[in-house]
């Protein structure tokens, strides 16, 4: 017992699917339990913050969205030799990071306030006693000292288990490092893969088979995505909105994409064709390429008017 | 403060970057405000270039090509322009604005119009303000 790799799993501003995808190891639970043990972890057991032990491995799973999450990233900061940024809110900030769009203020506002489900006469927003809010999302490396990156939304359990179970026999680990196009079943169509007009899913209907879904006029965010999940939404004719997160050659996965489509855009005709088009077509830009990236991205959060 | 403001401009080596080569060797005019960087084509810039110098704090980003039809690459400029409009849209939705970010076509015997896009982008600026960005990310907490 006493050789075994203490594993720590920590969830901050996420929603537990992480960890639900550890739970999901299925079998290879038993090979990561013959290495290892759980030592710590919050959602899965009892613990308590003030008596954390010295782990060796930690795997951590959403950003920093309040000050509460940051004074705890800090301390286990401290604990862990090994720290794994666990599903993309760790490591580019996520869904829960379009709130950026947003002040504090308003954030706060629409949850206790204006949302349908809630009643709030006195419109109290509680301060007291509850952590605050942060002023932006920011990924767990602002943070953490991070020695492994896993994103997805949640990352695939197969690969993961294979991976951990890798790192506690100490072999080294390799994610790949292209895009997922790469490994796409989809083929490029015979006319080219330009594409004519952008539609969403339900105004499409069924894709075409097996042919690539940009060419069909879906913004799948492939081109800009890592190729770590295997391609598989597009390989059951969903478009990738990539929540994987960019390549390692990409600084920013929303702009790349916006890039992207906009060459690709009636790329035969580009003497011809009207520029405004694209951006017509497109109503919600950061909605679109920055859902799962945006506290990540060259420009993290909206800009507010007086920069305070 | 208006005074110091910075602009960020990409400027293509045939075209755009020959009309400031142009404008210089005229003794033209223009305010000292932009920082000129020049790419082989206006079709190398990247969405992620101009993103990236509004966050290291520019306050406006002037983007210069090659007059429609007359890019060194054929059609560089075309798939520019197209991606200007959706920069123009994300750089609104960011609350940068898109009053801050220009993209013109400037050859290079347009000495003159260098200078006077120059003049016209610094004075919007100026009137626009300092961008906020640099120092709103630099918050902690």
């Amino acid at each position: 017992m006493a050789d075994k790799a203490k594993i720590g799993t920590m969830w901050l501003g996420g929603c537990s699917g992480c960890h639900l995808s550890i739970a999901d190891f299925h079998e290879s639970l038993l090979d990561v339990l013959e290495l290892a043990e759980f030592e710590f972890s919050p959602v899965l057991m009892d613990t308590k913050y003030d008596e954390v032990p010295e782990l060796d491995v930690l795997i951590v799973e959403g950003g920093i969205r309040n000050d509460e999450n940051r004074e705890l990233a800090e301390m286990l900061n401290e604990k862990a030799k090994f720290i794994i940024c666990y599903g993309t809110c760790a490591c580019y900030g996520g869904i829960p990071g379009l709130g950026n769009l947003f002040t504090v203020d308003e954030l706060e506002e629409e949850a206790y306030i204006n949302s349908l489900s809630t009643v709030n006469p006195d419109k109290i927003i509680p301060n007291e006693e509850v952590p605050h809010l942060e002023s932006r999302v920011r990924p767990l490396e602002d943070v953490m000292d991070i020695d492994l990156m896993v994103p997805g939304c949640p990352p695939r359990s197969d690969v993961v288990a294979q991976a951990v179970v890798a790192l506690l026999k100490g072999e080294t680990i390799e994610l790949p490092t292209t895009n997922l196009c790469e490994v796409c079943p989809r083929e490029k169509p015979p006319e080219g893969l330009a594409m004519d007009f952008i539609k969403r899913q339900f105004e499409v209907g069924a894709p075409e088979k097996d042919l690539c879904l940009i060419s069909q006029g879906l913004v799948c965010m492939g081109p800009a995505t890592v190729s770590l999940c295997g391609a598989e939404c597009p390989s059951i004719a969903i478009q990738c909105r990539g929540c994987y997160g960019p390549t390692a050659k990409v600084l920013d996965q929303g702009a790349k994409m916006v890039s992207a489509i906009a060459s690709d855009y009636g790329i035969d005709e580009d003497k011809t064709v009207d520029p405004e088009e694209v951006a017509n077509q497109l109503d919600d830009i950061v909605g679109t390429f920055y859902t799962y990236t945006l506290p990540a991205a060259l420009v993290p959060a909206k800009m507010q008017k007086g920069g305070k | 403060m208006a005074e110091d403001i910075k602009i960020v401009m990409f400027c293509c080596n045939w075209c755009s970057y020959g009309g400031a080569d142009t404008a210089g060797t005229a003794r033209m005019q223009y305010p000292p405000n932009i920082r000129v960087i020049r790419v082989m084509c206006s079709g190398r810039i990247d969405p992620q270039f101009v993103l990236k110098a509004f966050k290291e704090g520019a306050d406006g980003v002037f983007v210069a090509g090659c007059h429609m039809g007359d890019c060194h690459y054929d059609a560089g400029n075309y798939k520019l322009d197209r991606r200007m409009r959706l920069l123009y849209k994300l750089v609104e939705d960011m609350g940068i604005g898109k009053e801050r970010l220009y993209h013109d076509w400037i050859s290079a015997s347009e000495g003159e119009k260098f200078s006077e896009s120059v003049k016209m982008m610094v004075n919007r600026i100026k009137e626009l303000g300092p961008a906020h960005l640099k120092d709103q990310l630099e918050v902690e907490g």
